[in-house]
């Protein structure tokens, strides 16, 4: 079994390793410019989450687990786990940064409204979390 | 400052950095990780393998011939590509929150395992740099929003390579532990602390919430939920506009009476009006727009079969057709269609859409519309016709 193991995770390492090289190769291919203009981005997606937003969601966990009754966790978790990464998805088309003056079939919502709406949506189904978690007394988790 | 100095107060900086005993939350576990990290892989998979796919399928000259049926393939695989994408920024933030501590580790004494760690540490980089790269760019070109200067389409594709082989390294490191993870003994959960269940539970309500709120304008009755997508279905025809006439720098010649279409194979010409073109024999067929940005929509377009065009200039069937369009530069100003293509019976020069004439965004004169290919091959304002030996 072990042997088994090994064998599959020395095959599935070296597809990887190969699949990853290809790639850097196509990067490379497309000239140092386009290398130039890439690599702050690469770098830049993880200095901002893992300097910034990761920091944050820990400093706003434990101040959660510090200042939140136990009956309002799960509620508290189903707000953050759903809202923080919906809103990140949001920005492109709540700040209409690719709008075109010529083309009104782009971006052609009320984003803000529409973001709102789904916050609305999603704190009141918390909200009948936590109702339900304080009503069951006991800490569910 | 001196150098022992230095190096003194670097020391003391780093032993003051948190190690993965401060991070205290019981809620993370290996369990856990290899629960949203075995989906996270699955939507890298099906991103991957719907990239490839519509790269080959934006190849003028593929290898094989890929084929026009079903119409709606291609519609579906790259509506699925964007929709697994979105899918996974919920699961790739709950993924690393999942392993954060693991960041401050310190690297062990022993030389080999040292470098064995330095090695993994490089492939996690790798991996988060790339996937991130991969979920952020993907998510701006959807809004048309393009604040780099790097190649999307190409930069796009080749670190889709890199985030997969990265992935792959990655599962067959951790693989032991994905194992137990999925088929070792139960844990008790901790008194208090917000269980695994409830983490998963929310990390799939956050995934499902994303893609029908942000990705799923293309899927008729679900358009109406999604608050969050870049294009909400209107436009002529109800048929959106990826680029403007205006855009493209056609509109004079576009509108111009006197536009004439070239049809050409070797040393036989052809010129047509507009209204020869309507004069021909017309057919009418139900296709989709499906644009490599995600969305996509059915229009009913009547125009000239393109076999019917290649008639004109006596191209035997199953040449491959060069199109040109009015708009001077950029990758949408001209396609090929393989012979595959060409020959399909609705494959063809639309002059209307749902019965109107072609509005001047939509490709006024003439645009090509074929059955199962990327919307950026269905080109606009077409004023020249190759047909290819």
């Amino acid at each position: 079994m072990t042997g088994t193991l090994r064998g599959t995770r020395t095959v599935i390492g070296a597809v990887g390793l190969v699949l990853g090289l290809y790639g850097v190769v196509r990067l490379l291919g497309l000239g140092w410019g386009n290398l130039l203009a890439t690599v702050p981005w690469l770098a830049g997606v993880v200095v901002v989450h893992d300097g910034l937003l990761a920091p944050v969601v820990v400093l706003v966990g434990v101040a959660a687990a510090r200042v939140l009754p136990t009956w309002g966790r799960r509620a508290a978790l189903l707000v953050l786990v759903v809202l923080g990464p919906l809103t990140l998805l949001a920005v492109p088309v709540l700040g209409r940064f690719g709008a075109k003056a010529d083309n009104p079939t782009l971006l052609d919502r009320p984003y803000a409204a529409g973001w709102a709406a789904v916050v609305a949506v999603v704190l009141v189904a918390a909200a009948a979390v936590a109702v339900h978690d304080r009503r069951e007394g006991a800490p569910r988790g | 400052m001196s150098g022992t100095r230095f190096t003194d107060s670097l020391t003391s900086l780093l032993d003051r950095a948190p190690t993965p005993e401060d991070f205290t939350s019981p809620a993370r576990s290996p369990q856990l990780t290899a629960r949203v990290g075995t989906w996270l892989g699955v939507c890298f998979l099906v991103a991957f393998l719907t990239g490839v796919w519509s790269h080959l399928a934006q190849l003028p000259n593929p290898l094989v011939p890929l084929p026009t049926r079903p119409i709606w393939l291609y519609r579906v695989t790259q509506g699925v590509h964007v929709a697994a994408g979105t899918a996974a920024v919920p699961l790739l933030l709950v993924k690393l929150w999942s392993v954060f501590p693991q960041l401050f580790r310190r690297p062990p004494t022993p030389t080999r395992a040292r470098l064995l760690d330095a090695v993994e540490r490089l492939s996690i980089l790798v991996l988060v740099s790339s996937a991130s790269f991969q979920l952020v760019t993907g998510l701006a070109n959807s809004a048309q929003w393009y604040p780099w200067s790097f190649s999307f389409r190409s930069t796009h594709f080749a670190l889709g390579w890199v985030a997969m082989g990265s992935l792959l390294v990655h599962v067959a490191v951790k693989l032991p532990v994905i194992r137990s993870a999925w088929l070792g003994p139960e844990v008790a959960p901790v008194p208090g602390a917000v269980s695994r269940r409830t983490i998963l539970r929310a990390t799939w309500a956050a995934a499902g919430v994303a893609v029908v709120t942000s990705a799923a304008s293309g899927v008729p009755g679900v358009r109406r939920l999604s608050a969050l997508a870049p294009r909400s279905g209107t436009g002529p025809g109800n048929v959106p506009v990826n680029k403007s006439a205006a855009a493209a720098g056609v509109t004079t010649a576009a509108a111009d009476p006197g536009f004439t279409l070239a049809v050409s194979r070797g040393g036989v010409h052809r010129q047509l009006t507009r209204a020869d073109l309507e004069s021909m024999p017309q057919t009418t067929a139900t296709l989709p727009i499906a644009c490599v940005e995600g969305w996509s929509a059915t229009g009913t377009w009547t125009g000239v079969r393109i076999t019917e065009l290649m008639a004109l200039v006596d191209a035997p069937t199953g040449s491959a057709v060069l199109v040109e369009s009015l708009q001077r530069g950029g990758a949408s100003s001209r396609s090929r269609m393989p012979g595959n293509v060409a020959a399909d019976p609705q494959a063809i020069l639309a002059l209307t859409l749902d019965g109107e004439r072609l509005s001047l965004d939509h490709g006024y004169p003439c645009r090509i519309i074929a059955p199962n290919r990327p919307g950026a091959l269905q080109t606009k304002w077409v004023n020249r016709i190759e047909v290819q030996a």
